[in-house]
């Protein structure tokens, strides 16, 4: 793919327009070469800064750069969740797929319990192909780019981040490295428990009322991150009102950057920026007004009739 | 296409075949295959193949040829109505179009037989629709065309027993009306009256939104027999929906009237319905005010008008305070400015701390408009106290729609007083919490910077707009960079010299690379603006550090900021020679940098300084 022409397509998902299928295609080819050089444990460097659930809210993604800095100026880890729920998870989607494979060294994606085809289809971002592309081709070729993402990734070799918590079956980092990861998120085991856990106050392990993963208490947190030598474990998929909440004496967070979530939440949304001594600083910030909000393109049904 | 087709529209078994019958297959012209695919997609049991197909009906049309489709393809669409409101809005909306496809205007009037069907439909979208196309071929057809087909259809949906096609009759009259001679326009009007009277509610409604267009086709004489008595019967309705209605047509015939007729036969209706116990009719009272008294030309009416408007600022619904808000500026010249600064001065002090945000924020918006009235004394003394209270509201909106409203308060008072009295406010909100709000004051720096002067401002808001830079907000930040060109191209190079730059450059040394990297916009933005040498002697040097920063973010920022110093540099023979030695070396070494943004970014500098040099 020739740059100058990622840089259009770049520019066109910005305004939230699609870009065509065949661009789309060559797109997730393209992201899948480099998912698939990076470990299950992608190494990131400081500064970073980063960010959690999005859910399709397209305009509060613009908000959130807005806020933090464009992409590449501004390194980013994307915790997972870009789509469903939200009225522009292609567009989202599609968006930061198209900078990382610009910017691989700049912004980073893992994946999240909403990258599953099984999640996709009843939550919204499969139905939202249909008017856009006239068929779910691209939404298959989206699911396979969700294969190949990473589950984690560390910060400096002191910061876990995550989608969902901690797995029972996992006490290394090495242990997360063993996954094979390339497939549709499974209903169980270490690579689902990852995407899907919660921390709770109690001990130990808990069930999960998600009914996938588990709940883990401080002490296993505590434990892990002594294992690993490692001081913070963040993750993304519980709102929170604030944006973002310490657990267990500050060993665990997590950020929330879909402010308003589903338009009608009234959270505020976060993002926590590392610099390059990994001082720590939450942004806060609000959903896009009215005014910054494009109406919703009518795109005219696709030509396969003729 | 065949694959598709098969998977999208299998059909299924006992598909219905009952009604006229239409053979597609036999035409001689065209391409069979899509005339067939066509054919099929109307009978398909998918809803979207048959939408598709209508999107598709010009081109069967263009291979039928004229003839056929008005003898068969438009009686098989008029009997074969489907039931799917969905589609019957496409057919609506497609035969507005198809005039030229049943071949041209003298034969318009075949199109309108499956109209007056959809005319007549259940869905509203659907008669909406149809009126609109109806109305479309309206306009190309000649008056004995639309004596003899339009005027009997629109007395058959007039006399129609269920009410949707007497609310879709009301939508044809007005275009009906300028096409027809005297003796029918009479019996138009007759019509047009018994659908004001119609018993039911949804008929008058569509009687009193229909009214306006035919008042705009009627003469004078049938304004004061016809139009008025209507009107005013609709504006008594028991019905407020259909009251408010008839707002639109007042502001139409106020139009037409002299100054003593609308006194005469339109003030009483007027005071009533400005005082109505809905406040929707109040609203649309509001909302249409200007208009409404503008018109009424009667200056003791106009006055009178205003005390409506102030107990319109009183209501207890905040939509219609709202409305009446938006009406301001209009509404300053209704009366001597003397006597409209007396008295909305209470009314505004009300406003102000309106319970309500919206009609505060409203309010934000359009009090600037006054000034003009109330001129450089009045607006120093009565509206600046109350633009400082809207800029200290407590909902951001507010506080936003007064700042960019600023510069109609200048205009009339000068920057400099302006300035005086608001700056303590602007320095409040250059820190608000919402960083909208801090955005919309730096856009408004550089205006109150020119006219307030170097000292003042150095005294003042120096400091502030340096710590924008420092803002946690990306854009803020952005925007501070933009901000100092500005006040460096209003200040002077010296200026920017002694003042900001050094403070710029200290900022190269923060610990934070979000915040080295303003430093290199900043420098990048004021490039154009400063000479050459200041380039050289301050810019240049305190990018060396920045070149070996550890943040690839860093280097590759300082590849692209070489590109604008570079064009300074050129501006003057003697630093000229520094984008040899300086410039062209940084950006080898980038290019052989560790991370391949930065590499990228270095050869595309590179690039462009080559291309700027051919």
């Amino acid at each position: 793919m020739v740059q100058s022409d990622l840089d259009r397509q770049i520019e066109q998902l910005r305004r939230c327009e699609i870009i065509t299928e065949s661009e789309v295609k060559e797109l997730c080819n393209k992201a899948r070469e480099i998912f698939i050089e990076e470990s299950n444990v992608q190494r990131v460097d400081a500064p970073v800064t980063i960010c959690g659930d999005i859910h399709g809210q397209f305009y509060d993604l613009q908000e959130l750069f807005t806020v933090g800095g464009e992409c590449p100026d501004t390194n980013y880890l994307f915790m997972g969740d870009f789509v469903d729920r939200g009225f522009y998870s292609v567009e989202t989607f599609l968006l930061l797929l198209a900078l990382k494979v610009r910017y691989p060294d700049r912004i980073s994606l893992l994946r999240g319990n909403h990258e599953s085809r099984q999640i996709t289809q009843v939550y919204g971002f499969y139905d939202q192909f249909m008017p856009k592309y006239g068929s779910a081709n691209v939404w298959r070729n989206c699911c396979e780019v969700f294969d190949y993402m990473s589950l984690v990734a560390i910060i400096d070799d002191k910061i876990l981040c995550v989608h969902g918590g901690l797995s029972p079956v996992i006490n290394t980092v090495d242990q997360i490295r063993t996954i094979d990861r390339k497939q549709e998120v499974p209903h169980e085991g270490a690579m689902c428990d990852l995407l899907w856990s919660d921390p709770e106050d109690i001990s130990g392990w808990g069930l999960s009322p998600r009914g996938a993963g588990y709940l883990f208490g401080g002490d296993v947190v505590r434990s892990f991150l002594h294992t690993n030598n490692l001081d913070l474990i963040a993750r993304a998929p519980q709102l929170v009102m604030e944006g973002f909440k310490h657990m267990f004496d500050k060993t665990c967070v997590t950020v929330w950057s879909a402010p308003n979530y589903c338009y009608r939440c009234g959270n505020v949304a976060a993002i926590l920026e590392f610099d390059e001594n990994l001082a720590s600083n939450f942004k806060i910030f609000e959903a896009a007004p009215q005014e910054a909000r494009g109406t919703p393109a009518k795109k005219p049904a696709p030509d396969y009739f003729l | 296409m065949t694959e598709q087709m098969s998977v999208d529209s299998a059909p299924p078994s006992g598909q219905p075949t009952s009604g006229p019958h239409f053979d597609f297959q036999d035409t001689q012209t065209g391409d069979l295959g899509v005339l067939a695919a066509i054919a099929d997609a109307m009978k398909s049991d998918s809803l979207a193949d048959r939408l598709e197909s209508l999107k598709r009906l010009s081109v069967l049309a263009l291979a039928i040829g004229e003839e056929r489709t008005r003898e068969e393809l438009i009686p098989f669409l008029d009997e074969s109505i489907d039931d799917e409101d969905e589609l019957l809005l496409s057919l609506a909306e497609v035969l507005g179009d198809f005039v030229q496809y049943v071949g041209g205007p003298k034969y318009a009037y075949v199109l309108l037989r499956p109209l007056e069907n959809l005319a007549a439909a259940e869905e509203t979208v659907v008669r909406d629709k149809a009126v609109e196309s109806i109305n479309k071929l309206v306009e190309v057809m000649d008056q004995p065309q639309v004596e003899e087909y339009l005027i009997p259809c629109v007395a058959r949906l007039s006399a129609g027993e269920w009410f949707t096609s007497r609310s879709s009759a009301a939508g044809l009259y007005a275009a009906a009306y300028g096409k027809v001679t005297d003796a029918i326009q009479s019996k138009l009007r007759a019509g047009y009256e018994a659908l004001c009277k119609d018993e039911t509610p949804m008929i008058r409604r569509a009687a009193a939104s229909n009214l306006e267009a035919l008042v705009s086709r009627i003469e004078k004489d049938h304004v004061l027999s016809f139009a008025i008595p209507n009107f005013r019967r609709l504006a008594d309705d028991d019905q407020d929906s259909v009251r408010l209605l008839t707002i639109e047509p007042l502001v139409a015939i106020t139009k037409c009237l002299s100054t003593e007729e609308c006194k005469q036969y339109l003030g009483e209706s007027v005071q009533r319905l400005c005082v109505d116990k809905s406040w929707r009719v109040r609203y649309m009272v509001a909302d249409h005010f200007v208009a409404i008294a503008t018109n009424i030309k009667d200056r003791e009416l106009q006055e009178e008008l205003v005390n409506v408007a102030i107990s319109l600022m009183h209501d207890n619904e905040a939509e219609v305070r709202g409305a009446i808000c938006t009406q301001l500026d209009g509404l300053a010249d209704l009366a001597a400015p003397e006597a409209i600064v007396a008295r909305l001065q209470a009314p505004l002090q009300e406003l102000v701390e309106d319970p309500s945000q919206h009609v505060r924020a409203t309010l934000g918006k359009h009090i600037g408009s006054l000034c003009r009235v109330f001129g450089r004394e009045g607006t120093i003394e009565h509206l600046l106290p109350l633009l400082l209270r809207l800029l200290k509201d407590s909902f951001p909106d507010v506080r936003l729609n007064i700042i960019s409203k600023l510069d109609a308060v200048d205009n009339v008072v000068g920057i400099d007083s302006l300035s005086q009295s608001l700056l303590p406010a602007i320095v409040e909100l250059a820190e608000d919490k919402q960083w909208r709000v801090r955005l919309a004051i730096i856009e408004y720096v550089p205006l109150i910077a020119s006219q307030l002067g170097m000292q003042f401002f150095d005294e003042q808001l120096s400091n502030l707009c340096m710590s924008w830079l420092g803002d946690p907000v990306y854009s803020i930040r952005e925007a501070a960079t933009v901000n100092l060109k500005k006040l460096t191209d209003v200040f002077g190079v010296d200026w920017a010299r002694s003042t900001i730059i050094p403070k710029i450059l200290v900022m190269a040394n923060h610990p934070n690379y979000l915040y080295r990297i303003t430093t290199i916009f900043a420098i990048t933005t004021i490039a154009p603006s400063v000479t050459p040498e200041i380039v050289r002697d301050l810019i240049l040097p305190s990018l060396e550090g920045l070149v070996n920063d550890p943040i690839p973010n860093i280097r590759f920022n300082v590849a692209k900021s070489l590109v604008p110093l570079t064009m300074a540099l050129r501006k003057s023979p003697e630093t000229a020679p520094l984008e040899g030695s300086v410039i062209r070396p940084t950006l080898a070494r980038l290019e052989e940098d560790r991370d391949p943004d930065v590499r990228f970014f270095a050869s595309r500098s590179l690039m462009a300084i080559n291309n700027a040099q051919a």
